[in-house]
Parts: structure tokens; sequence; C-alpha cells
């Protein structure tokens, strides 16, 4: 008997579908997390698992028993929902509030009895607003209040809590203060809860769901569902997804591409390594252009860089000189590309064919880019590096000591 | 809390026995409470004239005071009230109906239903998404009611009435009440009840209809129970007395500053604090003012206060 089923639903706000064919379930005790990006329909859900929005097919079960069974008292009884936040137009005390928690179990004819009261005490208790009692909830902070609405949710003694963004609106400590108030609960309760802030989400939630455009995406473990696929597909932005070196959950770091493309389709060639060229990577990246690197060791930085932007990269394995194949490669992306830029890196025997290739391209812009004039080519290929470099100037090369004006120099090779 | 609570309810029931006898007492003929015993004539003015006013008054400020309450509450706005959304004009046309058509038969229940089916109509008319925003709402409620006004005019006027009597509709007064009207009004304590029995639903509908669902009421069936008890209420109260404003604005507001927003609180100082401030505005009229409608005092510290609040709200 599962405590949440929702089987098949779909919602539509008048002519417009909202969900379409979600299932889920949640395991008793657990936290599961709703995640997705705006508009794909995580407030609905909730909505329809708290029965302010009906479904029009498909079902919901609370402990196998429908939804549309339970009387509003019965339902209040068993699930509890605390919004985002609420706008209270009179000055009602914490206390108040709180004891509203207790309205599906106080009769019309009948007012609070001890129990109510105990109860609520004890839900003040664990929310941690006992000291805010008196006061009016209008006069208290966003963090105190969101505590407030989460000490009436657990007034209501529920066996389910629905949580709609509930720490939104709150600062980093507030966020994790009232999180850990929720993961600390009884195992009796079991939380479903929508998140915005994917980091939250994989350390609090023992299960995620993701939603695009009304359905469900994926559904699993948070190092399932966090990759960096899914949230590409989803969110349609690029992250990294890396392992928090303390909890061990996915830890999500946007690339924080930009969304105004405005190089597309113009293809680059960088060549680069240890590092020189993770920065110029990214920005050109960002910018739009079809960025093609290498060759590069694997095991480089700049590889690592270009493989987490999705950037084709020529590879060679690790400490080796670059082969023939190799080789063949890097001429392909150089005749495919309108420009090649070089960064200032170390050059010695295994690296230097990729500077060396450069030579046959007479009419080929060449950018030759050292980082802010503080880096410079490092020659240990016994001066040979040093006299490809000094060619490649006289035959027209340019450098550039800053990204703008690689960049500038790419528009107009365009 | 809870004592400051009884003790404001205390004061405020024994203010209002005060103000009934000593309201009596006053009038264009005065008169002492012991002369009542010695002239003949100062019984007759007592029972007769004096007593059923003062009841009259003071329930029909307790009805409009209880309504005003709820629908604040309802729509979470302490800007609603029977007068300003049209609720009493509806009441108003529904009796000249009856007077016109069916010589005043049945007068309460053409108010409750013209005051029920304007409120209704305001409400569907404000409602956008669910929501009932507050600038719509009073929009809706004034341009209903001026359109019932002109209604209402145009009726008695073409059915011959005096401009007094038209005038009576439109701005409330009490100068032809008798033990008639007392006995009707003796319906707005039911109705009054009906609305306490829902005072810890109100609480809990002020901070949303959504938190309200979360909490175990029933939305859809509170707002209908409290539309169709204040519309009650109101058509009680007009069918007496005319379309009084304000009283329905003011006495909540004062109210929830003393005791708070407590509706279990709140509605019994509310519907004391009313009969307090109908009474007394009556007893002006009556006695200084030469029996004036009592919608024009009620007007003259309502509006200004309106206004004050329209500021404050801007404000914030």
């Amino acid at each position: 008997m599962k405590p949440v089923e929702v089987i098949g639903i779909d919602v539509s706000y008048g002519a417009k579908k909202v969900l379409e064919a979600i299932s889920l379930h949640a395991e008793k005790g657990e936290i599961l997390g709703i995640i997705g990006p705006n508009g794909a329909g995580k407030t609905t859900l909730i909505n329809a698992m708290s029965r302010i929005v009906t479904p029009e097919n498909g079902e919901v079960y609370l402990n196998a028993r429908n939804l549309d069974s339970f009387s509003f008292r019965e339902m209040a009884q068993q699930v509890a929902v605390v919004p985002q936040g609420i706008s209270i137009s009179f000055d009602y005390t914490v206390r108040d509030i709180v004891m509203m928690g207790r309205h599906p179990y106080i009769g019309r004819l009948s007012s609070a009895t001890s129990h109510d009261l105990e109860v609520c005490d004890r839900a003040m208790r664990l929310a941690n607003v006992t000291h805010l009692a008196g006061s009016s909830v209008n006069e208290i902070s966003g963090g105190e209040r969101q505590r407030v609405l989460i000490a009436r949710a657990l007034a209501q003694e529920p066996k389910i809590l629905l949580l709609d963004e509930a720490t939104s609106n709150l600062d980093i400590s507030h966020r994790i203060e009232i999180l850990n108030i929720i993961r600390n609960l009884t195992d009796e309760i079991t939380v479903i809860s929508v998140f915005h802030d994917l980091n939250l989400a994989a350390y609090y939630c023992d299960r995620l769901i993701m939603l695009k455009e009304k359905k469900v995406f994926a559904i699993g473990e948070p190092g399932d569902v966090l990759t960096r696929e899914t949230i590409n597909a989803v969110y349609g932005i690029d992250v990294l997804v890396r392992t928090h070196p303390l909890t061990g959950k996915p830890y999500i770091l946007p690339v924080y591409g930009s969304t105004t493309k405005h190089h597309q389709g113009q293809n680059v060639h960088v060549i680069c390594g240890g590092g020189t060229g993770s920065n110029l990577l990214y920005v050109l990246h960002r910018e739009g252009f079809e960025v093609s690197a290498g060759v590069l060791n694997l095991l480089d930085t700049d590889y690592a860089t270009a493989t987490a932007l999705g950037i084709p990269c020529i590879t060679e394995a690790p400490f080796a000189a670059i082969s023939p194949g190799a080789r063949e490669d890097l001429e392909r992306c150089i005749d495919a590309a309108c420009a090649v830029v070089v960064t200032a890196m170390p050059i010695g025997r295994g690296n230097i064919e990729n500077i060396r290739i450069l030579e046959n391209y007479r009419e080929k812009p060449i950018i030759l880019f050292c980082d802010d004039g503080n880096q410079a080519f490092q020659d240990y290929a016994g001066g040979e590096a040093e006299a490809i470099i000094r060619r490649l100037l006289d035959r027209g090369a340019v450098t550039a000591e800053r990204i703008e004006e690689v960049l500038q120099v790419l528009k107009r090779a365009a | 809390m809870r004592r400051t609570a009884s003790i404001t309810l205390l004061a405020l029931t024994g203010i209002l026995l005060a103000s009934m006898a000593c309201a009596v007492t006053l009038g264009p003929a005065s008169m002492s409470l012991g002369s009542l015993f010695t002239l003949p004539n100062a019984w007759k003015i007592f029972w007769d004239v004096r007593l059923p006013r003062v009841i009259a008054a003071v329930l029909v400020g307790c009805a409009l005071a209880v309504a005003g309450t709820a629908m604040q509450g309802l729509f979470r706005n302490s800007m609603a009230d029977p007068y300003i959304i049209g609720t009493s004009s509806g009441g108003a046309l529904g009796a000249t109906l009856s007077i016109i058509l069916f010589a005043g038969t049945g007068r309460p229940v053409f108010a409750f239903i013209g005051a029920t089916i304007t409120t209704f109509t305001v409400y569907t008319i404000a409602r956008q998404g669910g929501k009932v925003p507050v600038e719509t709402l009073l929009l809706s409620g004034v341009a209903l009611s001026m359109l019932l006004s002109a209604f209402l005019s145009f009726l008695m006027y073409t059915a011959g009435q005096s401009l007094h009597q038209i005038m009576f509709w439109l701005m409330g007064g009490f100068w032809n009440v008798s033990w008639d009207d007392v006995r009707i009004a003796t319906l707005i304590p039911v109705g009054c009840l009906a609305i306490y029995l829902y005072a810890r639903d109100i609480n809990i509908i002020s901070l949303g209809d959504e938190e309200a669902i979360h909490l175990g009421v029933n939305v859809e069936r509170l707002k209908q129970v409290l539309l169709f008890a204040s519309a009650f209420l109101t058509g009680i109260a007009v069918s007496i007395a005319g379309a009084i404003g304000f009283i329905g604005l003011i006495t909540p507001h004062v109210m929830r500053l003393i005791v708070g927003p407590d509706h279990r609180i709140l509605l019994p100082a509310a519907a004391l604090a009313g009969g307090i401030l109908l009474l007394w505005s009556d007893t002006l009229t009556r006695t200084f003012a030469g029996d004036m409608p009592v919608g024009i005092i009620t007007a003259c510290f309502g509006a200004p206060f309106f206004i004050y609040l329209l500021r404050s709200r801007m404000k914030a």
C-alpha cells in the first residue's frame, strides 16, 4: 500500500493541457522531489494531489483509497500542504495560524481541546517558532513565516506532506534550516516537494521525478536522474555534474552559456593544451561558434574542458606524440575552420606537429593568443617552435592578448 | 487575548444596553425614564414610537455589521460591505417592487431575493480565474448599485411616490418603523448565529481559497452559505430601514483593530458595535436633524473613512 499513487492523470486548465499521462508513487517515509523547468507542471501536480485541481483522466490514491472519496475534512487530516508563501490580509498571530491546522479535527459546534493545544505546541516546537507564538504573522520575516506554515502543516498531523517550492523565496541558510526540519520528521510522514534548486533536490531527496513539458521525463534516484544529458534535454542548458566532495551526492555546476548565439555555424579550430585554452574554448562555445580542438592528449586540462562543453576534440594517448591518424583529423578540422586560434602553450616534441602543420596553410587566418600577455610560447623543442611561430607571424598571423580581440578577428574572418 | 476579548464583549454589551436606555429618553419630546409611569402620553410615545425604533435600529445595525464582517473575511478585503458591493441596492429594489406590485406584501422576501441576486451577480462579474480582485469587486459593485438605484428611482417616480419615499430607500431611515418591523427583525439574530457557526471557517478562508481547501474547508459551499446569509441579513435590514451605507464597512474594521481578526470574537464584537453605531446615528437624526434619512449621517462619517482606507491601501 503506497501512501501516494498517481495513475495516468491528465490535467487541463480550460483548453490548455498542463499535465499528460503522469504516473508516480511515493514510498512511506521518503522524500520525493519534483523538478523541471517553469511551466512543466510541477505546481499543478502538487495541486492534483491536494485536490485543488481535478484531473480529467486518471486516478490519485492515498493509501489505496481514491482521492475523490475523501471529504475535505478527511483529506486535510491526511495531506498537508506548505505553499511558497502566503499573503495574509489580517493580523493573525502565529499561534492563530498554527491552530488553524487543527481545523479538520474540530467539529463545527465544538472548540479546541487540550489535545489540540498540545499538538499545536509540539508542531511549533518542531518548526522552531514557539518563541513567535504571540507575534503577528505580518511582522515576522519570510523565513519565520515559512516555518510557521510548516508548523501549521505539522499541526494537521498529516501522513503526507506536500511542499510547493516551500523554500524558494528564502536565503540559503533558511532553506537549509527548513529542509533539515523536514528531513528530521518521523519516518511516518511521506514528503513530496517541488524544487527549483537542483542541488538541494539532489541532497535532500531519496528519489526525483523530472518533468518536461507536461510529462514525466525521468524518475529515480538523484544520481540517475540528474545527469548532464537529462538536464540539457529538460532545461536546455549545459551543466557539469560532479560529485559533492562531502555528501557524495550529485552536484550541478551550470556552464552559464549565453542563450543568444551570435556566431551560429562558424567553424573555429583551437590548438591549445595544458589549460591555456579552457577559458577561450568556453567563450567561443558560448558565443555560438562551432568549435573544434586538438590535437590534445587525453588527461590534458583543456581536453577535460572540451569534453565537458561537448566540443569535438582530436585526441592522442597520454604523453604520446601526434600520430599520422590524428594529423589527418587535424587537417580536416583546419580545412573546415574559417580561422585557427593557437594559444600560448608549452610546445615540445610531442605536440609540435600541431603548429608545424599550419605552415602548409598560406591563406588561413591564424590568431596567436597570449592571454593578457602573461603567457608566452614556451619552447621545449630546441628552438624549432620559436622558429615556426616567427615564420607564422611573418606570413600574417595576428596576435591577440585578450579574448575580445580574438572575437574581433574572427568576426572579420567570417 | 481571550481575556481582553471577553472584557471587550462585556463592555460593548454594557454600552449597547446603556445606549438603548438613553436613546428612548431622547427625541423631539425629551423625557426621563421616570416620567414613563407618570405621564400617559409618555408611555405611548415610548411604547409605540421609540422602543420599536430603537430595537429596529440596533438589530439592523447588527445585521449590516455582521454581513459586512462576513464579506470582508470572504473577500479577504477590508473594503467590502453590503452597501458598496451593491447588496443593499438590490435589496432596496426588491422591496420597492413588492410595494409597487403587491402593496408591500412579502417585502422582506423580495428584499432578500433582490439582495441575493445582486450579490451573486457582482461576485460573478468580479471573479477572474477563481479569484475576486478588490478593484473589480468594488467597481462592479458600484456600477451595479448605480444601475439598480436608477431603476428604483424610476419605478418609484413613475408609480407616483413622493421623493421623500425614494430618498428613504436610497439613503435609509427608521421614521415609519412599527412593531411589525421589529417582528421581521427578530430573524436577524438567526442569520447572525448562522454566520457565527462558520466563524472558524471564515478565519481560514481569509487566508485564501487554496489554503482553505488544504485545511479541510469546503470552500465553494462556504462561499454560498456566507453570501446567502449576508444577503439574508442585508435583505431584512433593507426591507426595514432602506439602504443604509457604511455600517458594514466601518464596524468590522474598527473592531478588528480592537479585538483582532479572529472571527469567533470579531463577529459578536462587530454585531454589538454595529448596533451601537446605528442606534446613535438614528438617535442623532431624529433628535437634532429633523428626522432626515439616517444614511446621510452614516455616509458623512463612513465615506471619509472609506477614502482613508483607500489611501492607506494605496500606500501599502
